[in-house]
Formats: structure tokens, sequence, C-alpha cells
């Protein structure tokens, strides 16, 4: 009875609520459905490609837009604490917010990162089947690995900044409409709109399809696209962090 | 144990709390009284670490509350019925907030039935009545079985049956010897649970005292006797402060019974009434915050 919480404890309460209200069910329902249908029609309507690489990138496609529902669901799990009521009943019961927020995370980027585990092999799969790729396809071949942990990496990376903005911005709406542009309509809109430091910028903005087909945003290098995304998430998470331990509830 | 010394909460435009120093003992119930605005709520979340304070401090059983290791074994605390998800059910609710402070499972069927939610446990709480939101609450705060409770008006919506079971309650949990806090806009309510009081008056201390010092120092004497302005005049003359009801009779502060009914005799003076009238919570507080209205209204 004496001595500290065990951190599990405050884990396994982050996990409770994520399971047990319907929001995230329905998020992961729709980034399931969005993305692995995505990727099978994007499959299907690939007949031959030149190597398993390409293959793998055209079945990853509805990457690009689902990584809107991750940061629906990843935003939700602190924004509604606070628009509710709860996070009042949740501060109270873990006064060390910081604790709250990386167990919040935790339970947020892991979720995020399983699902999409379950997706990329739902895409690999629908390659597998339906695109002729010379050689074959195969799980092991080291391009396709790579590509497949880079997206589950992503994942949880968006899911991060999520949380992160949630915290920083304790609205959904604002919190939501500032992921979106971050992830979604900014990295496109800037590289089509041309200029060199426009594309630039856009490139040193988070976007899921981490370098690859970027989604109509200007491409980099896997290793750029990484570091982009993970600085954006520990960027974000830090700043909710603070504000989260300075701010009243 | 609760003490506060030097709080002070400044919001951009008002001072909600203004330099108050109150310490609030264990083994009693503690009524926390004052109008609205007062600073009663932002105390109650400065005590909680929910609101940080703008100067001076709030410590439970002598720690501040964001550093106590398991908060919820320490402190049970109610700050507003509404501080929950609309989409859980009642008994996922206490199972989310039990399992974040290691507290068993088993506890939490225990409190769902203590406060009466067994029949709706499984039930979304959006559809709560505020009394129901009320004992989801209190089911909170005993979740932990705390030493101290913090309770902002947690009869608020409460059925009659509830008053009577919420004020059994808070009784039982002092006389085990815990640190009861509770707010209250019922006065009646407050005067049949509360052992000790502490008022605010805009954000300031007005009272710390027993609510039996209190109630005393508002009683008075009624007395009805055919020789009443003689009577009046010598109690005068020994001090006591003494008005005429429009029925005749004298209404008289400043002394008790038996100071008045010696007056009398030692007057040669007939009485043909002589009774004690004890002040109602209710009476005495309005005199107390009118007192702090009147004072603030005089300019120095």
């Amino acid at each position: 009875m004496r001595g500290k919480v065990p951190f599990r404890a405050v884990l396994r309460s982050e996990w409770s609520k994520l399971r047990s209200v319907r929001a995230p069910w329905w998020c992961s329902a729709i980034y399931l459905l969005v993305v692995g249908g995505a990727g099978w029609l994007a499959a299907a309507g690939t007949d031959t490609a030149p190597s398993a690489a390409v293959a793998t990138s055209i079945a990853l496609t509805g990457f690009g837009v689902g990584q809107v529902v991750l940061v629906v669901l990843g935003v939700l799990a602190v924004t509604v604490e606070f628009s509710s009521g709860m996070a009042l009943a949740s501060l109270t019961a873990v006064p060390r917010r910081t604790r709250l927020l990386v167990a919040k995370t935790l339970v947020v980027a892991v979720w995020c990162a399983l699902l999409s585990l379950f997706l990329v092999v739902v895409c690999v799969l629908a390659a597998h089947v339906q695109t002729a790729v010379p050689g074959g396809m195969s799980m092991r071949d080291p391009d396709v690995l790579r590509a497949l942990a880079l997206q589950v990496g992503a994942a949880a990376l968006t899911g991060v900044l999520a949380v992160g903005l949630g915290a920083v911005l304790r609205s959904t709406a604002g919190a939501v409409g500032a992921g979106l542009a971050l992830v979604l309509l900014l990295p496109p809109a800037l590289a089509l709109s041309g200029g060199s430091w426009q594309v630039r910028l856009s490139q040193a903005l988070p976007a899921l399809r981490v370098g690859e087909d970027a989604f109509l945003a200007a491409a980099t290098t896997w290793q750029v696209g990484m570091a982009v995304i993970g600085a954006w998430a520990v960027a974000a998470w830090v700043l909710g962090a603070v504000l989260l331990e300075r701010r009243d509830v | 144990m609760i003490e506060i010394e030097g709080l002070t909460k400044a919001y951009r435009s008002r001072i909600a709390v203004d330099d108050l120093t109150v310490t609030v003992e264990p083994g009693r119930v503690t009524g926390f009284l004052g109008p609205n605005g007062s600073g009663k709520t932002t105390t109650m979340r400065c005590i909680l670490g929910l609101t940080r304070p703008t100067a001076g401090t709030a410590t439970v059983l002598g720690r501040p509350y964001r550093e106590l290791a398991q908060p919820m074994r320490r402190v049970g605390a109610l700050i507003d019925p509404r501080a929950r998800h609309g989409g859980r059910t009642a008994y996922a609710h206490l199972r989310v907030l039990a399992q974040s402070n290691a507290v068993p499972q088993r506890r939490v069927d225990e409190v769902i039935e203590l406060v009466g939610l067994g029949p709706v446990a499984h039930e979304r709480v959006r559809g709560f009545s505020l009394g129901m939101a009320q004992r989801l609450g209190i089911a909170v705060a005993l979740l932990g079985d705390p030493d101290v409770l913090v309770l902002d008006e947690p009869v608020n919506g409460l059925d009659p049956e509830g008053i009577r079971w919420m004020r059994e309650l808070l009784r039982d949990l002092a006389d085990e010897g815990r640190t009861v806090l509770v707010s209250s806009h019922l006065m009646s309510e407050m005067e049949a649970t509360a052992d000790h009081l502490v008022v605010l008056g805009q954000g300031r201390l007005l009272a710390d005292l027993p609510m039996t010092d209190l109630l005393g120092r508002h009683a008075a004497v009624r007395v009805r006797s055919p020789q009443a302005s003689l009577l009046a005049r010598a109690l005068e003359r020994a001090g006591a402060a003494v008005d005429y009801e429009p029925d005749g009779s004298l209404w008289i502060e400043g002394m008790d019974v038996v100071e008045v009914g010696d007056v009398a005799y030692l007057s040669g003076l007939r009485v043909h009434e002589l009774t004690q009238i004890t002040a109602s919570l209710e009476s005495a507080y309005l005199a107390l915050t009118q007192d702090e209205l009147e004072y603030q209204a005089v300019p120095l």
C-alpha cells in the first residue's frame, strides 16, 4: 500500500480510457477501412510493377489520407478530457501531469502502430496477390521491409504529434485543424505552389508517407522524412507537456 | 490535515483568494462558507493542485498535493459533478480512475453500491441527473478510502434521502478521524453537519471558529414584561442591547437568560416570559457576511 503508484497503473488506466468510449473505435474502424481499402484498390489497379518496392509503395498509398484519422484519434484522446470536464478527475487522480501525458501518449502511439502494422501486412498482401513483379513479391525483401517499418514508425509519431497538439491547444477543433494543416494540407499546397523555398518548407513539414511517394508533397529521402516527423512530434509533445504542467485546469 | 498559508490567487481582473491562512483539522467536519465568488472553489482547487496559486502554499498531510505518492488514497475530492466523460458508464468511469492509483477493482463495486448507483452502474453517465452525477462524484472521492476529503457542494442536486445519507456519511468519516472539508450553500444542512466553520468573503477569511461559537455570538433573549420600559432601561444600564418587538416584548442581545432574569429580580420587575433564542446558522452567517459588505462599503 505504501510507496508510489506504479507507472503501469497509470498506463492501464489510460488504456481503459481509450477503450471505454466510442470515438477511438470509430477512428480505428475508419482508418482500417480507408487505408486497407485504398491499398487494395491501388494494388488492384496496378497489374505490374518494376520492383517489389514500387508495388509496395503503391499499395501503401492509402496512408497519405489515412493519417488524418490518426490525427483525430490522438487529438481526441487529450481534448475530450478538457471538453468533457474529465480532466478535473484525471488530474486530481494523477497530479503528476507529465506522467499522465506520457502514459496517454504511449497508449495512443502503440495503438496507432498496431493498427498500422496490421494495415501494412494487408497492403503488402494486396500487392502480392494483385500486382505482378519481376522476381515476385516477398515480405523478406529489405526494401519492402523498410517501407513497412517506416510506415508503422511514422504512424506512431503522428499519434505523438496529435497528442502534443491536443495538449497545446486543448480544443478539438483547433488541434484537429492544426494537425490537418500540418500533415495533409500544407505539404502538397506548398509543393504545388512551386517556389523553391515553398518546396523546402513543404519538405520540412510532417507527412506520413515519410520520403517515398510524399502524397503530392515534395519528396525527400526517408531519413529526412523520419527526422522531420520525429522533430515535429517531439516539439509539439514537449510544448504540450510544459503547458500542461503550467496551466490551471 | 490541510494547511493553507498566505494563499493568494489573482486572475487578470480580480483577486479570487486573498492571503488566506487557515488549518483544517482532522476528526471534525469543517464547513466552508461564503457568498458566490468568495473564493471557496478556487481555494479547493489550489488544495488539489488543479490551480496554481499566485502566492502562498496549500499542503495536505504535510505535502503539496502534487507531490503525494498515492493521491487517491490520501485525498478524496469532489470539485465538479460534471467531471466525467458522458460516453462512459458509471462503472467504467470509476474503473479508469481506480486503475490510475492501483486501487483494486473490488473497491469499485463497493463504492458503487455505497452511493446507491448499483442499478445504473452499466449505463452511460451522459443520461444521469445532477443527483446521480453527484453520487458518482462522491463515489470517486471515496474510491481510495482517503484520509482527507475535499467536497465542493456535495449535496447540490441530491434528494432529501440523499441529503440525509450525505450528512451521516460526513459525520461517520469525521468520527473515524478523517479530515473533512465541505462547502455548501444550504445553511440548514451545514448547521446539521458541520462542527467547525471557515467563512470567506471576497477571498478573505471572515471567520474560523466552532459552529457553537458563531451561533452563541448571535443568540438572543426574549422577555415579556408588563413593565417593559422600566426593564429595558435596567437592562441597558447593565450593558445589554435592547430592542422592542412589534408585540411589545423585548429582544435582548449580549446577555443570557440567567443574567436577564437576575437584572429583573434585582430591579423588582415582573417577568411573564423569558426565552433563550438560539440563532440559526443562516441568520448568523448573513449577519457575518453583511458586516463584511458594510465594512467594504466604508471608504477608509
